[in-house]
């Protein structure tokens, strides 16, 4: 299958703000990507350009279509879930239903019934009378019966508590994910998502400064923690990055192989939130 | 197309005044009409008797009178709307959700066009007129027991002329909305445009031109395009001159029986060869589609959720 988004120097300028520089990724059918920054980073600036929502320099392709020209067709593929809380409070959640099925011609309405079923939500409620963690299980029903290709996520689990996160994401798991959908998903909770994605994309001041399959973090970086008496020769191997914790020097490494560091400490592969920390602290000391 | 009547609901679930107000302005003027719809011909005595000259035009004039709250009430309503429709999805940011399906931001605009130039209008006249039927059965009924010219209230009722007026009615509505389309397209501009309080950007484009205007060429066409619209649409969407030049306002406050006797309601009186002969009513479409062209674009590159 073809590549689901291809985007070639993709820039985007707000006034004198730089929001995107020159970013260029490409995501495979079938992945989960975490695209991961800090506030400001331009995590969404990138997904609204892939949304055709916001005009841009560069070339971005999804699904084959440029997304600010064929926004119409791209859409009928394509599902997004803004942070939570855009769905309009005065929409009841029978409407809400009836309003995707008819205008989207990929919507699957005894689908989403079955969702909903499984959660308290009412029929008759309006999205105003919802708690935020009920909104987004509604849009994430809404979102699921669609058979879309892409399903693309901004913060979508912003302001949920730590059960309706949990909630969302094996809903997303167990309901959504299989070899031919692709999910692109930002986030501030890298840590709940270790398990669910298959690549990241760390971006820091409108640049890509990580594109990785999970898979092949183990062999690319290496996290040790360094025995004592051994910290000098640790660090003529070129650390990434260091830092100290309840007094234990703990030194990243990137692209050094595991035995070449053998013997100078305890070795394991650093977690998403770990790397993502460091990257951002040498990106901005 | 298949999607279309449910975007059209959408407008409704969302804007519920939309047809809560005619509603209940057809159960408000059907409870006066109950309450009191008893016709005195004389406050001094009890007669159930009048014997003397009927004016010819009664049921037009009933059906006219019954009509005019339900069209102040949409053209307001259709103005708010208007004004609200853009404005308020980018207001509480469901934009997102609307722009998340496959729905052109051209089709978005246009339906919403649809709902406040043609279907709220056009649901107030077919709600008064639907009332007006119910309405003149409960003005017979409350009136059985009066006599005019030897007959019962209820032949006065003349199912032709009601037929005749709803037409002249619905005439005059698509004039009106051909007329105003550039001020509905005006007003979704202002409702696209604004970051905050479209109702008064509303105004203030004009009224700076009217005072630009005033100061640098002393003149006041910029004014006169606003004040005057709708006597211009009189003269030219109806023939108002062959009718003694009654003006349908003057007609409707005071008549006195001169008036009244020479007035009659025609399909004569339609004129629509003149009013699509009016450079005024072209170039208000040209402008009209202008301004919606103008509207699509900026609801599409618009970036400020």
């Amino acid at each position: 299958m073809a590549t689901i988004i291809e985007a070639r120097n993709l820039s985007k300028r707000y006034g004198s703000f730089l929001a995107l520089d020159q970013v260029s990724f490409s995501l495979q059918p079938g992945r989960i990507v975490g695209l991961i920054g800090r506030n400001g980073a331009g995590k969404t600036t990138a997904l609204k350009a892939i949304l055709g929502l916001t005009p841009y320099q560069g070339s971005v392709q999804v699904l084959g279509m440029e997304p600010a020209r064929d926004r119409n067709a791209l859409m009928s593929q394509v599902c997004f879930i803004a942070d939570a809380a855009v769905l309009p409070r005065w929409l009841t959640v029978a409407h809400a239903i009836d309003y995707v099925a008819g205008v989207h011609p990929r919507f699957d309405r005894k689908r989403a019934e079955q969702v909903l079923a499984t959660t308290s939500i009412r029929r008759a409620s309006r999205v105003g009378e919802l708690s935020k963690g009920m909104i987004t299980q509604l849009h994430l029903a809404l979102i699921l019966a669609i058979d879309a290709r892409l399903l693309v996520l901004d913060e979508p689990t912003l302001g949920l508590d730590l059960v309706y996160r949990r909630q969302f994401y094996d809903a997303l798991l167990n309901d959504y994910v299989d070899k031919e959908r692709t999910i692109l998903l930002t986030t501030h909770q890298v840590e709940e998502l270790e398990n669910l994605l298959t690549d990241v994309l760390f971006i820091d001041r409108g640049r890509v400064v990580l594109d990785a399959a999970v898979d092949d973090l183990p062999g690319r970086f290496q996290q040790l923690t360094v025995a004592a008496g051994k910290i000098e020769a640790a660090r003529t191997l070129n650390p990434f990055h260091v830092r100290e914790l309840f007094g234990r020097t703990i030194m990243l490494y990137e692209g050094r192989p595991a035995h070449s560091l053998a013997g100078l400490g305890e070795l394991r592969t650093p977690s998403i939130a770990d790397l993502f920390v460091a990257k951002m602290q040498v990106a901005t000391p | 197309m298949k999607a279309l009547p449910i975007q059209v609901q959408r407008e409704f679930w969302e804007h519920r005044g939309l047809w809560i107000v005619p509603l209940a302005i057809a159960a408000v003027m059907l409870l006066a009409a109950a309450v009191f719809g008893h016709i005195q011909f004389d406050f001094s005595s009890a007669a159930t008797h009048y014997d003397g000259p009927v004016p010819p035009p009664l049921v037009e004039l009933v059906v006219l009178g019954w009509t005019v709250p339900f069209f102040l009430a949409a053209a307001i309503q259709a103005t708010a709307y208007l004004i609200d429709c853009l404005y308020g999805e980018r207001r509480d940011r469901s934009i997102l959700f609307w722009r998340s399906m496959p729905v052109t931001d051209a089709r978005g605009v246009l339906v919403k066009l649809l709902v406040g130039l043609v279907l709220v209008p056009l649901g107030a006249a077919v709600i008064a007129a639907a009332t007006s039927l119910v309405g003149s059965a409960i003005l017979v009924l409350r009136n059985q027991e009066l006599l005019i010219n030897g007959h019962g209230v209820a032949a006065l009722w003349d199912a032709l002329a009601w037929l005749r007026m709803q037409a002249i009615i619905l005439y005059g509505l698509l004039a009106a909305m051909l007329w105003y389309a550039p001020f509905a397209a005006y007003l979704m501009l202002v409702s696209v445009w604004a970051r905050r309080s479209p109702y008064v950007w509303v105004f203030v484009p004009p009224v700076l031109l009217i005072i630009l205007e005033h100061m640098i060429f002393g003149t006041n066409y910029v004014g006169r395009l606003f004040d005057g619209g709708v006597n211009q649409l009189l003269h030219l969407a109806f023939r108002l001159e062959e009718h003694g030049d009654v003006a349908v306002g003057a007609m409707v406050n005071t008549p006195d029986d001169s008036d009244i006797e020479n007035l009659r309601f025609s399909m004569q009186m339609l004129s629509p060869l003149n009013l699509l002969a009016s450079v005024r009513l072209w170039c208000g479409l040209l402008a009209a589609a202008a301004m919606l062209a103008l509207t699509i674009r900026l609801r599409r590159y618009r970036d400020d959720s």
